[in-house]
């Protein structure tokens, strides 16, 4: 071959064939598969909901046992005033249904970072994410003839974003059920939140303390005891654990807004 | 390029031989014991510190790391002619990440509930040392066949230690084996019983200490490998 | 202020190695002697204080949603985060070659000594985790993020450097000979990971 494989020449030109290449594949496969994506993760996120309230589905059957069980999808802002609410079957194009918020996506762009810079100051940061344009999604679901509210939550686990769902017995005061799922946390450690034994330790548990707010704490594996208001971490997932922790404060505080005003009437 | 670095193997030279020579299954064999990509080569530390917490899980990365090893050094392979010796390292690590993003997305656009459960290791896959190491130092001097080989033997060698140190840390650790209870309950401590799971092990320090007692073992019974 | 104390966790209460148990390979396999191990920390002190900015600004303006803005309004809803992996990745895998023909051209007798690792950088788990983090962590400026890289790389170095101070005294002793070299160095490290567990947990 008379090209000279070493040349700056044919180095540039192999980097740039190689850059187009895998980046109009990606680009291509992740735009094709797009539709079928987003399908699959509405499906996975109502399998999630349900599985807050302990209705178990698959994904053949999530959209139908949703749409059965949850009563009214609420449209909250921060200070609890209600926005909308919408109880038709949820469309997955329609952008005003609360089901679509992307609260992943408000929390990446409007939250997250105000968690980082107050993170030993819980007052101040949820005065500060109080103040941000953000929507909150309420799901009021009946099952059995008993009353639940499901509440989405977003934080930040050891590697990448942690979420999850936590259902609120009808006195919005006890917590009925709760789960959870990750992106990227360490398997066998921080990935267990998703995991039952961790899930099931929220059933029965209490935000409220004495009339005072106080969240459920997720404690050292082994340190919550019989406390109400507190659940074990995870083993060697320390810090998954505290993102949890400071989600679930941070998301219910705000919802409390609405609890509030719900209990009083 | 340095000069430690390649095994070059001198199959290039005989191009006619039958597919699983002696030459060849020494390829497999050899990344099992004597040149173990772990114990030996130092490659994959992270991620058998990371996710040998459950055998379930190192069985899962085992498997993924095999398919991309096999599928990387066959590319790396095919292309080790053409790829410019200054970017060598960027074209290498492009290449297996763009085979593992691809397969993810594919993954979670068909088979969703499978793309859930691998999802996590994608990450751990492209930043795997063994991947990138045997592509540096075989699959860049080599042939084809002879790559896919030395990827499944490197494999394969990668996965037995993987799996070795989830069992002593899920048994250990917590109890259980692939999940299931192992220890009764009514044995445990806080049921009264005379048993309590070592949550040490669980740490990462313990699994550097059991990798340390596997080479111990290892280094007692074939002498040849112990250091001078 | 900030920026300080983000340096001093990087290196001891958010240790690459001791905390996060990142960048192992090369860590166990180049600290034979201290002076390969000052070569090979000094080459991550740069590679991560170099690739954690860059990869900020990749972030930033670039590939989070939204990032594109300042090309004009009608680009604000792009999200080319699928594309981070691979950028991150691309950007760290050039500079660990910029760092590579570097040390070929002024220290060969380093460039031998380090072998194979010195590619390896590329996937030295702790580089391609500083960029995780820092896309995870959000830090509110450039300044920020850079010091994070370099506190991570400082501690890094710190580890490699001291676990080669004791392999270096370690010849005189008498271990085993099943577990010369590599098994003792494992053994070690996780006794040394025990022991910074106990800046775990320090607020600053």
């Amino acid at each position: 071959m008379a090209i000279n494989k070493e040349g700056s020449a044919y180095t540039f030109g192999f980097a740039a064939l190689m850059v187009i290449i895998t980046g109009a594949s990606l680009a291509l496969v992740s735009l094709g598969l797009s539709s079928n994506i987003k399908k699959n993760e509405a499906d996975k996120k109502m399998m999630d909901i349900l599985s807050s309230i302990n209705v178990e589905s698959e994904r053949t059957n999530a959209a139908q046992i949703f749409n059965s069980v949850v009563k009214e999808r609420i449209l909250l802002d921060a200070d609890g005033t209600v926005i909308r609410t919408m109880n038709t079957d949820v469309d997955p194009a329609n952008l005003e249904d609360p089901f679509n918020v992307d609260v992943q996506k408000d929390y990446k762009q409007k939250i997250s970072k105000l968690v980082q810079a107050n993170k030993n100051d819980k007052p101040v940061l949820l005065e500060k994410v109080s103040e941000q344009d953000v929507q909150y999604p309420l799901f009021r679901c009946e099952k059995e003839g008993e009353t639940y509210y499901v509440v989405p939550m977003v934080g930040t686990g050891l590697w990448g974003p942690v979420w999850g769902y936590i259902a609120m017995k009808d006195d919005l005061k006890t917590v009925y059920g709760a789960s959870f799922d990750h992106k990227t946390e360490t398997p066998g450690l921080g990935a267990e939140i998703k995991e039952d034994f961790f899930e099931k330790q929220f059933t029965g548990k209490s935000i409220y303390e004495d009339g005072q707010y106080v969240s459920v704490s997720v404690v050292k594996a082994g340190k919550a005891g019989d406390s109400e208001y507190a659940v074990d971490g995870i083993t060697g997932g320390t810090i998954t654990s505290t993102g949890v922790s400071e989600m679930i404060y941070r998301t219910l505080a705000i919802y409390d807004n609405y609890f509030k005003t719900q209990r009083a009437s | 390029m340095s000069e430690v670095a390649v095994e070059k193997v001198e199959i290039e030279k005989a191009p006619k031989e039958p597919l699983f020579s002696t030459k060849n299954k020494k390829l497999i064999t050899d990344p099992l014991n004597e040149n173990n990509p772990i114990t030996i080569q130092v490659l994959g530390i992270c991620s058998a510190l990371a996710i040998t917490v459950q055998v379930k899980q190192a069985v899962f990365m085992s498997l993924s790391v095999l398919v991309v090893l096999m599928a990387g050094n066959w590319i790396i392979s095919a292309l080790r002619n053409l790829i410019p010796n200054r970017i060598r390292i960027i074209v290498q690590l492009v290449v297996v990440a763009t085979l593992v993003t691809l397969v993810d997305l594919a993954l979670k656009a068909y088979v969703p509930d499978v793309s859930e459960k691998l999802s996590v290791f994608v990450g751990l896959i492209i930043t795997n040392c063994i991947i990138m190491g045997r592509f540096e130092a075989f699959a860049m001097g080599n042939r084809k066949w002879p790559s896919v080989l030395d990827a499944l033997g490197n494999g394969l060698g990668y996965a037995w230690i993987l799996i070795a140190v989830a069992v002593v840390r899920e048994v250990f650790g917590s109890g259980k084996f692939w999940g299931f209870q192992l220890i009764p309950d009514s044995w445990m401590m806080a049921n009264g019983g005379f048993y309590m799971n070592n949550n040490l092990m669980i740490l990462p320090p313990m699994a550097l200490i059991t990798v340390g007692v596997i080479i111990w073992i290892q280094r007692a019974r074939n002498t040849n490998l112990i250091e001078s | 202020m900030e920026a300080v104390n983000i340096f001093i966790k990087g290196i001891f209460v958010e240790n690459m190695i001791f905390a996060y148990f990142l960048g192992m390979c090369s860590y166990l396999a180049v600290s034979k002697t201290v002076k390969t191990a000052v070569g090979l920390g000094a080459a991550v002190i740069f590679v991560l204080g170099i690739t954690v900015p860059i990869n900020y600004l990749l972030e930033n303006y670039v590939l989070k949603e939204g990032a594109l803005t300042w090309l004009g309004a009608e680009y604000a809803s792009i999200d080319l985060s699928f594309l981070s992996f691979i950028l991150f990745i691309a950007v760290i895998a050039s500079m660990v070659q910029l760092v590579e023909m570097v040390v070929e051209r002024f220290s060969p007798a380093l460039y031998g000594a380090l072998g194979i690792f010195l590619p390896l950088i590329a996937v030295n788990c702790s580089i391609l985790g500083g960029a995780l983090f820092m896309q995870e962590r959000q830090y509110a400026s450039i300044g920020d993020a850079t010091s994070f890289g370099l506190g991570s790389g400082v501690g890094w170095f710190l580890a490699i450097v001291a676990i080669a101070a004791i392999r270096e005294k370690l010849q005189y002793s008498n271990v085993p000979a099943p577990l010369k070299g590599l098994g003792i160095t494992f053994i070690l490290t996780g006794l040394m990971g025990m022991a910074f567990m106990a800046f775990m947990g320090i607020e600053l």
